[in-house]
Order: structure tokens, then C-alpha cells, then sequence
């Protein structure tokens, strides 16, 4: 270096291979890390993304495999398909059972049901298709089985024929397996007795199985011509011991159809204790047979406009909701729900009104897994839907027209129908993936009408030990939680932690400050789950024990305070300025030990007064009156208006007044003028308070209700925690930061300090402190452990503090575990996560925004 | 206090805003009080948890006897009774006995009560403590004098050696031998899946495996009997001891873990039983579904995620911090990614943790699984949560911190010093290692202490990234490869949040709970304490080191 004469070349012809190749090396390396590592992080919300955005997608449907059938003269009643969606059997009105292979349509045989030349005028079959029952114009019921059975074989026998992939011998079908092994699969079927139950031709019939294992039972509904419904119930008991089954038969006669109707359809619950009827003209007939020695016609209704009928009904699973299909087009799910108007107390109500047909509907098939529902029209549309989101999920079409016979795959999978034109019959087949059906953008932001509620709401319950349970997965509980939660932690921590940082940046002495710092943020240390565990276990109790005291504090507290503020300014003005450091400040934590002393203290005696002696008792409305607690809630709002009504009213007529008197006879005015504030405020209040009571308006069944021991509130106390320092330590540092300049000018110019610190520190710190709350806010709408441990987490809507919620983070803690990878609850607890993320993001870029402002101003100041 | 005598203005008292300070101040010393209030309440608990109490002999005026540790008393209202009256909680144990550890005591019911000097507290492997009286003991089939406290110890300590002894023989060398036979099956498993079952290659290894599984298998069952030896030899070092009641119970001497008279106690004995009881919680397993025993494992598991999670944060921050300072062209779109890798910090941590759990856990580790460890597939190996997931996933959380740490910190280095070295012909790189780093370093490790301390005290994502109540293996051990990124593993955090809600009695592990809470947080607490030691010795160091 100190060489001048070595020319540049030179230089470079010197430096040392090795620190080139250092340079470049961390040159890529620092490059490719760091953009690396800041992709990576964006890369999260790309991620959460793409979990969710399947959710929302229609899934496929309409890979149609089609094939002829030889024997066209089938028409086809019904039709069964085997979970692998290899073979379709159907049923015609002769008896006939055939079995065809769905991709080639090549016939097998089975075993066909003698019906002795008669044809079936009138059919049923259960939801799932096995159960089949056929009744005749001589008035009786014959009731059938076709089931499928498959078994898995090493080794089939040779001379087979093939079928596609599959091998078929005319009555079994052999197809392959992934590990070597056949899966044989056949029809079985069975056909029973006839059963006389009528006279006349029957018209409608449904057959159940029901009952319980160890004691099934049997029911048959059938109305014959002279519209008489009756019913015929076996039910059959096996003994413990000797394992003998003894069946009872009985037979009632339900009222009969009114005004000559005659009926088209049937249908009854497997418990039998619910009948339908439709009837040709429109109507439709529901019978309460709960107890079956009184059936009863108790609700006659017309679901559909005037002139269309009801062209096919059935029951979704759980057999709560009734699916209607009209001539008309419509497909309309019902449910039977309690009613001031129905017989029995239920009354049908049309809950979702599907995409209507632009023709009539001729076919319906539910799902036996969920609420996937099949119709078909006329002109052979055959649309896929789901019941409670009301979406269409694909639209299927039978290119040559008229649909005979529909069925939806066992494992929802699939979609069979049976289609004619002229005089060739078709089996088509479509795949179809419909893994989240139920979710639409409507159904998790939306009110949904829910199986078995009275009406549209927002419901979040994701598992149950039913059957034939639907998660209801809406999405809006959690954040209505979230937002509850966040909402009573801000209420509790903002004051605290804003008041504090405004104390220690502008009124502390400099070396309490020193040591008050420090130990705040350390609260930001604390583990989450520390302070969930504290809450849940130590506060949620304490709270519940001395309610009431707790709700004295927030009263006794400020109280005191103010009440030695009054008294302070009783100090003559030399001797408060002497004590205005540290004596001030232990004074003041004396006087917040006092509160709550107070409050702990007055507690059993605040709640004879509020709460009539018993605040749970109180909060479920058992006892007490509602006006003390109203008195409590208005008394804050009236003791500012009075405040300022005096201000404005008649402060500058007491400042002349009471000029004369110096400082100590200002303060006694002013103490005297403060208590008799107060004496006015509860005046009000508690006017105010009998005057809405005598109107009938009580907190209570609106604002407070019953009491859960882990509840907002004590969420609220431990959240706060967590809150606080991380506000107060970025709010204090916005206002430490404002210039020493504009203190001093403003303390120069006669200003009080309280003066300086609210017109002019807090002024132009207010976008950091702005910064602060929204971090804040961030922090408490994100907190997991403290909610999943003190917020009792029941997902209700309802902002009683006393109740407990559930958060987006909590529930995602608490169901993710759990969840099946890529199933709807997995993909919508991602969304759950997107949602927080989303609010955290906005909120924080918003702080950070106005923080950099704020940085920027207070430089130039 | 603007008010003076001399002024001519009339003092103003609402320009002092008295009340409004006494608010201020309020707020603070508020917040001050539920700082100290909840430290001192886990100080407190944490510390008296394992001080061995008094026990208490109750006789009750219905006739019956019982003792126990006297635990807490409060005022209540007996059902039916318009007065108040006093009840105390004891801890009575026997659960095995009475179906409950703990029984409230109405004080009106009480007739006498005193502290005999001869009942034993003793703690078990199983059902909790016992609490009774020492009345026999007996040692391969010869009797003991519980009396003779020095032989029985010595027996005792014998019966707890040979109880160590088993458990090693069971977890350790049974064990092994159990995952050797468990590797064969997926060697050959492996060599199946490449060629194709049956094939040559397959048959020949499965032979040559067979005629390592013959050995094994014998060592197995050679590892066995003398497993069984030994318990029978275990059986026969017995303890009777008679509860309150008058009930006698034989207790097996290796399931005791601690035994001592709580009342004869003198102050050197309780320090002693004091200290052998956090020697326990911080040395051993837990038991009694967490609720008893140590909490080493999840210290363990703490500390290892801490510092693998170190490992990852500290490179990617770091040169992250360095790109956007030192090599990024300074302009809006480096300010808008600063912007965001601020909010990052402000995430909530529950949104890493699905993140994790669905991108590390099943996205990559099921690729991993599905590549390299198909033949135990449908068990996932690294398509769950494991230590690997969980540390990568808290180092994405914990990254921004780093990142914003270093950035300041580089920020700091005057640029003077910079322009200075690369004047002197020094590359970037050089200027970088030799001059910027050196002065950032306190910044730098302030912020990646900061973010261990954060990582090590965050459960929720831990939750679905690979904690478990309980792992039967430590993610570190002797078993080849040593370390396993793969295996779950416990968390003194998430054994907070289990204990206190999951098990069967949450007020017998209340106790429990506060201790590993304050743990936690005396770890969280020391890696806090450490960040501020080494800023202040290093900023010291580099004192008027700037020009």
C-alpha cells in the first residue's frame, strides 16, 4: 500500500487466489441463502394456498364409461352397483334380476325372483338399495334382498371369459388386484313369502330394516287403492342363552288418506316412526306412529306450486331430512322440525331449495356416507348434488335421453344410471371425486340451515360419535372467538400497559425507570403455555370464587385512585412537590393495594347488593332483580356525561367563584365537587337503570348468561399478560423517543407536566403508540396455549364475559392432531391458518407502516 | 403544581391532572404487581413443592383415623348449613387403597389430631404415595427390623440398584436387540422392493438374515430369562407397611423410590429429601402418566430442538441479514421485504406450526419416506413429526428475529469502517469477515439468543410438529446413527400443558406442573440473562474500537 509506484495490474496480479474465491463463494452463497431463506418465508402463504384452494374447487365428475346392454326389453326398476364399481344389478317389475360387467355391459345371471307371472305394480327400496319390496294389485307385498358378496382368491378357474380387465365365468366376476390375488365378487339374492295385506292393488310401499342388533326388526308401509295405509312390523328377538331368534308380527291400520287421494309413493324411517305419503294430486301426508297403537294423520301440506306433483322422494342419511323431486323440476329438502302448528308438534319446513329441473324429475338417489343426493329428469340430465351447501357439484348428462334406473356408488365415487333410447338400453357410468362437497365459500362465511335445526346459523362441531353426523364446519364461531378474546384482552391490557408506558416515559423518576423497565418486558419472556397453565389452573378458580370482588375491582380501583388524587391535591403545594418522586410512587401503589383490598374485602357485601348474594345464581337469572347490575353498567357513561355537563355547563362560573379561595380551598371544592359528581352519577344511573328494567330490558339472556369456569374473562386476564409488555415496551419507546426540544419548550412556556405529556409528547409519539396497539393486537389474535387452556373452548357466539369461546389458533391446536391428511376439516384448518395469517399480516403491516412514518417524523423534529 | 403564591394567575388544578396521574401511575404499578404476583406465585410453588411437609394424623369424630400432608384450608359452606365453617385439603395417598389421593376435612368434624413421629411417607413407582406406618420388612426370605434404619436402607438402595438394572437390561440391551431383529426385517424388506420378492438376490438374503435372526433371537430369549431372574429375585425384598385404617400392605422395596418419617424430619433431612427430589425431576423419567418422577426427557428434548434450532437459524439469518445489507441494492423493494420479514415476527406461531406439519411433516418427509424408507412405509419414518420438523419449523418462526437482530446490528457498523477496508484493497468478503461481523457480533447473538428463547419456550407449533406427552426414546442415544432427527420427542412446555390438563388429577400434578413451569422458565430466563451478558461483554470489547 505504501508503494507508489505499483501500478493496479500488478496489485491484482497479487492478491491471493484464495481470497477471490472466498469472495465469490460467499458472494453466491450469501446471495442464494438470503434470497433463499426470503422466498422460503413467502413461500409459506403460497403454501397455506395451495392446501386450501382444493376446498373450494367443484371436484371431477363426468368420465362416463358407457356400454350396451343385450337385453333391451329390461326396464329397469332399480339398480345396485358394488363398491368397485364393477358390476350394476337391476330389478324390473317381473321379477327379473340381471347383473351386468359396467364397462363391457356383458349380462351374467343371477338368480331371478319367481313373482308367479305377476307383475309388481308398486316398489320400494331402502336407502342402500339391498332391501327391495314389490307390491301387486292383488293386494299383497312380496319383499326381496340382492346383495353383493366378495371374496378375495389366489388362483381362478381357467376357461373364464374376458371382460376388459376382469374375467367373468356367468355368474361371478374375477378382477385383479394390485398384489396378484382376484377379488371374486357375485349377486346374491333372495326373494320371501308374499304377504296379504290388502284387498286392492298397492300403490305405494316402503320396507325398513331397523331395530338393533340383537333385536332387529322389520317394517312395511303399503296404502292400497282405497288410499288405506297400513303397516306390518316384525320385530325379532334373539335370546341371550340360546341364541334362538323369536319374531312378533303386528299389523296396524294408519288413518286413512282423506278426500279419496290416492297415493303414488311411501316412505318410513327405519325406527318406523315417521310416515310419508304422496299423493297424486300434489299433497303430501305425514303420520306419527311414535306410538304405534294410535297412528296419527298429523301433517297434510302441498310442497310444491299448484299443479306439479311430487314426482320421487326420499330420505337423506339419518333419514332427519326429505328430499322432494316435482314434475315440476324442483328438488327440495325438508325438515321435520318442533312447531306450535303440527299435530305432533313438528311441522316439515322447506330448509334448502336446490337447483331446480328444467324438466320434471324422474329419479332420486341419496348418498349412504353424506348428504350427496342424485336427480334425474326427464330429458336425462342427471345433476350431482349436495343437500346442505345447495351446490350443483356436476352436471351430468345421458345422451340418449330418458334415465330408467340411477344409483349413486357406495363410496360416493361413482354415478350409475340406466338409460334408454328407442329400443337400446345403456349402462353409463361416470367417475366422480367430490372430496369437499359440503364446502363452499358460503357455507364456511355463511349461515347454514343444519339437519335438525330450527334455522340458518353458524356452527362449528367437526366430530361426533353419530353415524350419520355432518360436520358443520363454519368457520365464523372461531372467528367471532378470536375476535371476543382479543377484544377482552385489549380491554384489559390497553389501559394498563398505555397508562403505564405514558407513567414511566414522562412522571418517573429516572432511576425507578431503570428498574420498571426491565421487569416489564421480562413479562414478555414468560412462555405462553406458563401463563395458560396460571390462568386455567390458579385464576380461573380464584375468579370463580370471588366474582364478585373481581368485578368490584374494576370499579374500586379507579375509585381509590381518584380518591387520593383529590386528596393529594389537598397537600399544600411545596410539600406535594417534595414528595412528587418516589414517595408519590409508593403512595400510589399503596393506594392500588387498597382497591383491591377493597374490592376483596367488599366483595361478599357488593354481591348481596348486585347480585342478590349468589352471582352464578344471579347469572343464570334465578334469582335477583336486574337493576343493580344495569346501575353497575350505566354508571360509568352517566358519570361522564354529568363530568362534562357540569364543565360545560357551569365551569367557568365555579372557576370565578372559588378564585379567591388559593390552593387548598380549590382542591377541598374540587374533592367536594368530585363526590358530588359521583353522588349524581348513581342517581342517574340508577334511574336510568329502573327505567330500562321497567321496560324489560335485563343484561342478563342478552349480554351476561350463566357462568363457565373458564371464560373471556379470565382469557382476557391471562391474554393480557401476554400483551402488555410487548405494547408498553414499544409504546414507551415511541414516546421516550419524542425530542427533549418540545418538552422543555412546553414545560417553558407554563405548561404543567401532565399538560406537556397529553397535548404535546403524547401528540407526536401517537402514530408509535398506534404502532404499539396494533402489534398488540396482532400478538393477541394469533395467541394459541393461553386460549386452549383457560377459554373452556366451546365454540359459541355470544359475548357474555362470563362465557366461554374458542379461537382460530386454539381450535387449529386442538383439531389438527387429529385431522386426516387432505380431508375438508384439515383443508379448513389450513384456511383457519391463511385467516389468522392474513389478520396478523394486515394488522402488522399497518403498525409497521405508520411506525416507519412515525420514525421518520420524529427524526425531523 | 404550577400553582405558586407569587403567580397571579389563580392555581389551576385541572392543568395538573392530578387524578390522571394517580390513573397513570395506577396502571403501572398495576402491571408491576401482576408481574411480581405471578413470578412470585410460580417461585413460590415451584420451590415449596418438594419440601417435605408434615404429616398429620386426623382422628375424626366418627371414629375414623386418616393422615395426610395438610395441603391448604378454606372457608366454605357445608351443604344445608347457613354458617360458614373451615376445611382442610389432605393429601392422604393410598390411591391404591382409598381411590383418591386427596380427601377435604370439615374442621367441625374433627376430634384430635397430632404428628406422630413414626409415619413414613413413600413415594412408589406405582399409585402414588403411601402414607402409613413401617412395620416389617423382610429380604430373601428373611426378616427385616424396619427399626435398624441402616440395614434397611442398604437394602432398600440394593433393591432400587437391581431395579436400575432391569430397567436397563429391559430398555437398553432388549431393546436393541429387538431394533436389530426389527432392521433385518427391513433390509430384507428393502432388497424386495429393488428386486422384486423372490427373486435370487431376495432369497439369498433372507437367508444369510435368517442366520443372523437365529442369534439374535437367542440372545433375546438368553436377555429374557435373566430378566425374569431377576424379578423373581425382586420379589422377594418385600416391605409391610399398615395405612391409617389399621390396613397392611406389602410393598415390593424396588418400587419405592424415597421413603422418610415426615415428622421425625430434622432440617438437615428435609434439605436432604429436598434436594434428592430435584435431583430426581431434573435427572430422571416421569411416571404415573407424567405426573411423578422427572422431567429429563423433556428438558432433553428442550434443549436438543433449542440448539438444533440454532444450528438452523443462526447461518440463514445471518446471511439473510448480510444480503439485505450488504448486497441487496438498497431501494423499495428491499424496503417492502424488510417490511414483511418484520410482520414475519409477528405471525402467530400456530400458523408455522400448520405450516410445518404440512409442508415438512407430510409434503418433504413423506418424499423422504417414499425415497429412502419405503420398506417401513405404511409407518411413516420422517412423514410425521419429529425433532427435525419441529426445530425447522420453530426456525422459520424464530428467523425474523434474527434476521432483524443482525440487520440493526450491521446497521450499527459505521460506514466509515467499510468504506475504509475496502479502500485498503480488501474484497467485500474480507471487509465482511474481518470488519462487519466482528463489530455485529453482540447484535447478532443478542438476536439468536433471543430467538432460542422464544423457540424454546413455544409449545403450539410443537404441538403438531412432533412433541408427545411421552417418547419412549430420547432423539440422542447410543443405538446407530446416534442422533434421530426423525423421532418425536418430549418438551418441558407441551409436559406443562399435558399435566395440567390431560391427567387424571389435575391437583395432584398441580405441584408438578409449577415446578417444570418454573424450569421453563428459569431456561428461558438464563438463555435471556446469557443474551444480555454477551452483549454487554462484547460491546465492551469493541468500545472505542470505532472511529
Amino acid at each position: 500500500m505504501t508503494a507508489p509506484s505499483s501500478a493496479p495490474i500488478h496489485r491484482q496480479r497479487r492478491t491471493r487466489r484464495a481470497v477471490l474465491i472466498a469472495d465469490r463463494a460467499a458472494d453466491l452463497v450469501i446471495r442464494t441463502g438470503g434470497v433463499g431463506v426470503i422466498v422460503a418465508v413467502f413461500a409459506i402463504m403460497a403454501f397455506l394456498i395451495e392446501t386450501v384452494w382444493p376446498l373450494f374447487l367443484a371436484g371431477s365428475g363426468g368420465q362416463r364409461i358407457e356400454s350396451e346392454v343385450a337385453e333391451s326389453d329390461l326396464r329397469p326398476l332399480s339398480t345396485l352397483v358394488d363398491e368397485h364399481r364393477r358390476l350394476a344389478a337391476a330389478v324390473d317389475r317381473h321379477g327379473r334380476v340381471r347383473l351386468f360387467h359396467v364397462e363391457t355391459g356383458a349380462g351374467m345371471a343371477a338368480a331371478d325372483f319367481d313373482f308367479g307371472g305377476a307383475r309388481a305394480a308398486a316398489f320400494a327400496r331402502a336407502l342402500e338399495g339391498r332391501d327391495l319390496a314389490f307390491g301387486f294389485n292383488d293386494g299383497s307385498v312380496r319383499l326381496a334382498r340382492i346383495e353383493f358378496r366378495s371374496e378375495v382368491v389366489a388362483e381362478i378357474p381357467t376357461g373364464l371369459r374376458a371382460l376388459g380387465r376382469d374375467r367373468g365365468d356367468g355368474r361371478a366376476l374375477y378382477s385383479p388386484l394390485p398384489d396378484g390375488q382376484w377379488r371374486r365378487l357375485w349377486l346374491e339374492s333372495a326373494l320371501e313369502a308374499p304377504l296379504k295385506l290388502s284387498d286392492g292393488p298397492i300403490l305405494a310401499l316402503d320396507y325398513r330394516r331397523g331395530g338393533t342388533a340383537e333385536r332387529p326388526s322389520r317394517t312395511l308401509l303399503a296404502v292400497d287403492a282405497a288410499g288405506l295405509p297400513r303397516l306390518l312390523r316384525a320385530e325379532t328377538r334373539l335370546h341371550l342363552l340360546t341364541r334362538r331368534a323369536t319374531t312378533r308380527t303386528v299389523a296396524f291400520d294408519l288413518p286413512a288418506l282423506p278426500d279419496g287421494a290416492q297415493a303414488t309413493r311411501a316412505l318410513l324411517t327405519s325406527a318406523a316412526d315417521q310416515a310419508y305419503v304422496a299423493a297424486a294430486d300434489g299433497r303430501l301426508f305425514r303420520y306419527d306412529l311414535r306410538d304405534p297403537a294410535r297412528p296419527a294423520l298429523v301433517e297434510t301440506l302441498r310442497p310444491l306450486p299448484a299443479g306439479a306433483t311430487i314426482s320421487a322422494m326420499t330420505f337423506l342419511i339419518g333419514e332427519q331430512s326429505l328430499v322432494l323431486a316435482g314434475s315440476d323440476g324442483a328438488v327440495d329438502v325438508w325438515f321435520r322440525l318442533p312447531s306450535e302448528t303440527g299435530g305432533d308438534g313438528f311441522a316439515l319446513v322447506k330448509a334448502h331449495a336446490l337447483e331446480p329441473h328444467a324438466g320434471a324429475v324422474s329419479g332420486l338417489a341419496a348418498s349412504e356416507r353424506g348428504k350427496l343426493l342424485l336427480s334425474a329428469d326427464v330429458a336425462g340430465r342427471v345433476w350431482l348434488r349436495h343437500a346442505t351447501s345447495e351446490r350443483t357439484l356436476a352436471k351430468l348428462a345421458a345422451p340418449q335421453g330418458a334415465v330408467e334406473a340411477l344409483a349413486l356408488a357406495p363410496r360416493d365415487d361413482g354415478v350409475l344410471a340406466f338409460s334408454r333410447r328407442q329400443e337400446s338400453l345403456r349402462i353409463l357410468s361416470w367417475t366422480v371425486d367430490q372430496p369437499h362437497a359440503e364446502t363452499t365459500l358460503r357455507t364456511v362465511f355463511g349461515p347454514v340451515w343444519y339437519e335438525g335445526y330450527a334455522a340458518p346459523g353458524f356452527t362449528w362441531q367437526s366430530s361426533s360419535g353419530g353415524d350419520g353426523f355432518e360436520p358443520k364446519l363454519s368457520l365464523v364461531p372461531l372467528i367471532f372467538g378470536t375476535l371476543k378474546a382479543t377484544l377482552y384482552a385489549m380491554a384489559f391490557a390497553l389501559p394498563i400497559a398505555l397508562g403505564a408506558a405514558i407513567y414511566t416515559a414522562e412522571f418517573l423518576h429516572r432511576r425507578i425507570r431503570a428498574a420498571v423497565k426491565p421487569a416489564i418486558e421480562m413479562m414478555a419472556s414468560l412462555p405462553s403455555v406458563v401463563l395458560g397453565f396460571i390462568a386455567a389452573l390458579v385464576l380461573a378458580p380464584l375468579v370463580e370464587s370471588w366474582v364478585a370482588a373481581v368485578i368490584l375491582a374494576f370499579v374500586a380501583l379507579p375509585l381509590s385512585l381518584a380518591a387520593a388524587a383529590f386528596l393529594w391535591q389537598l397537600l399544600p403545594a411545596a410539600r406535594a412537590r417534595r414528595l412528587g418522586g418516589v414517595p408519590k410512587f409508593v403512595l400510589i401503589g399503596g393506594v392500588v393495594g387498597l382497591g383491591l383490598w377493597l374490592a376483596a374485602a367488599l366483595g361478599p357485601w357488593f354481591e348481596r347488593l348486585v347480585f342478590a348474594g349468589d352471582v352464578k345464581a344471579w347469572l343464570e337469572g334465578d334469582i335477583g332483580s336486574a337493576v343493580p347490575f344495569l346501575v353497575l353498567l350505566l354508571f360509568v357513561p352517566s358519570y361522564l356525561a354529568i363530568a362534562l355537563g357540569t364543565r360545560r355547563a357551569a365551569g367557568d362560573a365555579l372557576a370565578a367563584m372559588t378564585r379567591p379561595l388559593g390552593r387548598a380551598g380549590l382542591a377541598a371544592i374540587d374533592l367536594a365537587r368530585w363526590l358530588a359528581e359521583l353522588a349524581a352519577a348513581l342517581l342517574l344511573a340508577w334511574l336510568m337503570a329502573a327505567a330500562l328494567a321497567a321496560l324489560g330490558f335485563d343484561a342478563r339472556g342478552s349480554l351476561v348468561e350463566g357462568y363457565a369456569q373458564r371464560n373471556a374473562l379470565v382469557v382476557g386476564f391471562a391474554m393480557g399478560f401476554a400483551v402488555i409488555p410487548i405494547v408498553y415496551t414499544i409504546a414507551e419507546d415511541a414516546l421516550a423517543a419524542v425530542p427533549e426540544h418540545l418538552r422543555a419548550a412546553s414545560l417553558g412556556c407554563g405548561a404543567t407536566p401532565w399538560q406537556t405529556a397529553i397535548r404535546i409528547v403524547l401528540p407526536t409519539a401517537l402514530s408509535g403508540v398506534f404502532a404499539a396497539v396494533m402489534i398488540g393486537l396482532g400478538r393477541a389474535v394469533g395467541e394459541t396455549m393461553i386460549v386452549v387452556m383457560a377459554a373452556g373452548n366451546t365454540p359459541v357466539m355470544e359475548w357474555n364475559p362470563f362465557g366461554g369461546l374458542r379461537t382460530l389458533s386454539a381450535n387449529i391446536a386442538v383439531e389438527l392432531p387429529e385431522a386426516v391428511r387432505d380431508s375438508t376439516l384439515y383443508r379448513l384448518l389450513f384456511l383457519s391458518a391463511l385467516v389468522l395469517f392474513a389478520i396478523t399480516f394486515a394488522v402488522n403491516t399497518l403498525a409497521e407502516i405508520v411506525r416507519l412514518r412515525f420514525r421518520k417524523r420524529a427524526a425531523s423534529l | 403544581m404550577s400553582a405558586s403564591a407569587t403567580r397571579a394567575r389563580p392555581p389551576d388544578l385541572a392543568a395538573g391532572g392530578e387524578p390522571f396521574l394517580f390513573g397513570l401511575g395506577g396502571a403501572l404499578l398495576a402491571g408491576l404487581f401482576m408481574i411480581l404476583g405471578v413470578l412470585a406465585l410460580i417461585l413460590w410453588n415451584g420451590a415449596a413443592t418438594f419440601w417435605p411437609r408434615p404429616i398429620e394424623r386426623v382422628e375424626l369424630r366418627s371414629g375414623h383415623t386418616l393422615a395426610g400432608e395438610p395441603i391448604r384450608s378454606e372457608r366454605f359452606r357445608p351443604a344445608g348449613s347457613a354458617a360458614e365453617s373451615r376445611r382442610t385439603l389432605y393429601r392422604v395417598g393410598n390411591y391404591d387403597l382409598y381411590g383418591d389421593e386427596f380427601r377435604w376435612v370439615d374442621e367441625a368434624e374433627i376430634g384430635r389430631r397430632d404428628r406422630p413421629g413414626d409415619l413414613v411417607l413413600i413415594e412408589r413407582l406405582e399409585w402414588g404415595v403411601f402414607i402409613g406406618r413401617l412395620v416389617g420388612a423382610e429380604t430373601a426370605g428373611r426378616a427385616l427390623d424396619p427399626a435398624d434404619a441402616e440395614a434397611f436402607a442398604a437394602v432398600h438402595a440394593e433393591a432400587r440398584r437391581r431395579w436400575r438394572g432391569m430397567r436397563a437390561l429391559e430398555r437398553d440391551a432388549i431393546a436393541e436387540v429387538n431394533r436389530r431383529i426389527e432392521r433385518e426385517r427391513l433390509d430384507l424388506r428393502r432388497l424386495e422392493l429393488r428386486h422384486g420378492a423372490g427373486s435370487a438376490i431376495v432369497r439369498a438374503a433372507a437367508d444369510a438374515a435368517e442366520s443372523r435372526l437365529v442369534h439374535w433371537r437367542a440372545e433375546h430369549g438368553r436377555l429374557s430369562e435373566r430378566l425374569e431372574r431377576l424379578r423373581s429375585e425382586d420379589a422377594r425384598d418385600t416391605a409391610r407397611v399398615v395405612e391409617s385404617g389399621g390396613r397392611e400392605v406389602a410393598l415390593k422395596l424396588s418400587a419405592i423410590v424415597r421413603f422418610y418419617p415426615a415428622n421425625a424430619l430434622g432440617p438437615l433431612g428435609a434439605i436432604r429429601v429436598y434436594l434428592s427430589r430435584w435431583a430426581e425431576f431434573l435427572s430422571e423419567e416421569p411416571r404415573e402418566a407424567n405426573t411423578e418422577g422427572g422431567v429429563w426427557p423433556a428438558i432433553f428434548g428442550t434443549l436438543a430442538m433449542t440448539v438444533l434450532l440454532s444450528l438452523l437459524v443462526a447461518p440463514l439469518g445471518v446471511m439473510t441479514a448480510l444480503y439485505l445489507r450488504e448486497y441487496a441494492r438498497q431501494g423499495r423493494a428491499v424496503a417492502a421485504v424488510r417490511i414483511a420479514v418484520n410482520n414475519l415476527a409477528g405471525v402467530p406461531s400456530i400458523v408455522y406450526g400448520v405450516f410445518g406439519l404440512g409442508f415438512f411433516a407430510y409434503l418433504a418427509g413423506g418424499t423422504i419416506d417414499a425415497l429412502g424408507f419405503a420398506e417401513s412405509l405404511p409407518n411413516p419414518t420422517f412423514g410425521t413429526g419429529g425433532l427435525l420438523w419441529a426445530s425447522l419449523t420453530l426456525a422459520m418462526l424464530t428467523v425474523p428475529v434474527v434476521i432483524v437482530a443482525t440487520e440493526e446490528a450491521l446497521a450499527s457498523v459505521p460506514r466509515s469502517m467499510r468504506e475504509g477496508s475496502l479502500a485498503c484493497g480488501a474484497s467485500q468478503w474480507q471487509t465482511i469477515r474481518r470488519i462487519v461481523l466482528p463489530r455485529a457480533m453482540p447484535g447478532i447473538l443478542t438476536g439468536l439468543i433471543l430467538a432460542m428463547a422464544r423457540g424454546a419456550g413455544e409449545v403450539a407449533p410443537l404441538m403438531l410438529t412432533g412433541v408427545v406427552k411421552l417418547a419412549p426414546e430420547l432423539p440422542i442415544d447410543a443405538s446407530f446413527p446416534y442422533l434421530h432427527l426423525e423421532r418425536s420427542f418430549m418438551h418441558l412446555g407441551f409436559h406443562i400443558f399435558d399435566v395440567g390438563f390431560q391427567s387424571r388429577n389435575s391437583e395432584a400434578a398441580k405441584p408438578m406442573v409449577f415446578v417444570a413451569a418454573l424450569v421453563l422458565i428459569l431456561l428461558v430466563a438464563a438463555l435471556n440473562a446469557l443474551a444480555i451478558l454477551i452483549r454487554a461483554r462484547l460491546a465492551a470489547r469493541f468500545r472505542g474500537g470505532q472511529f
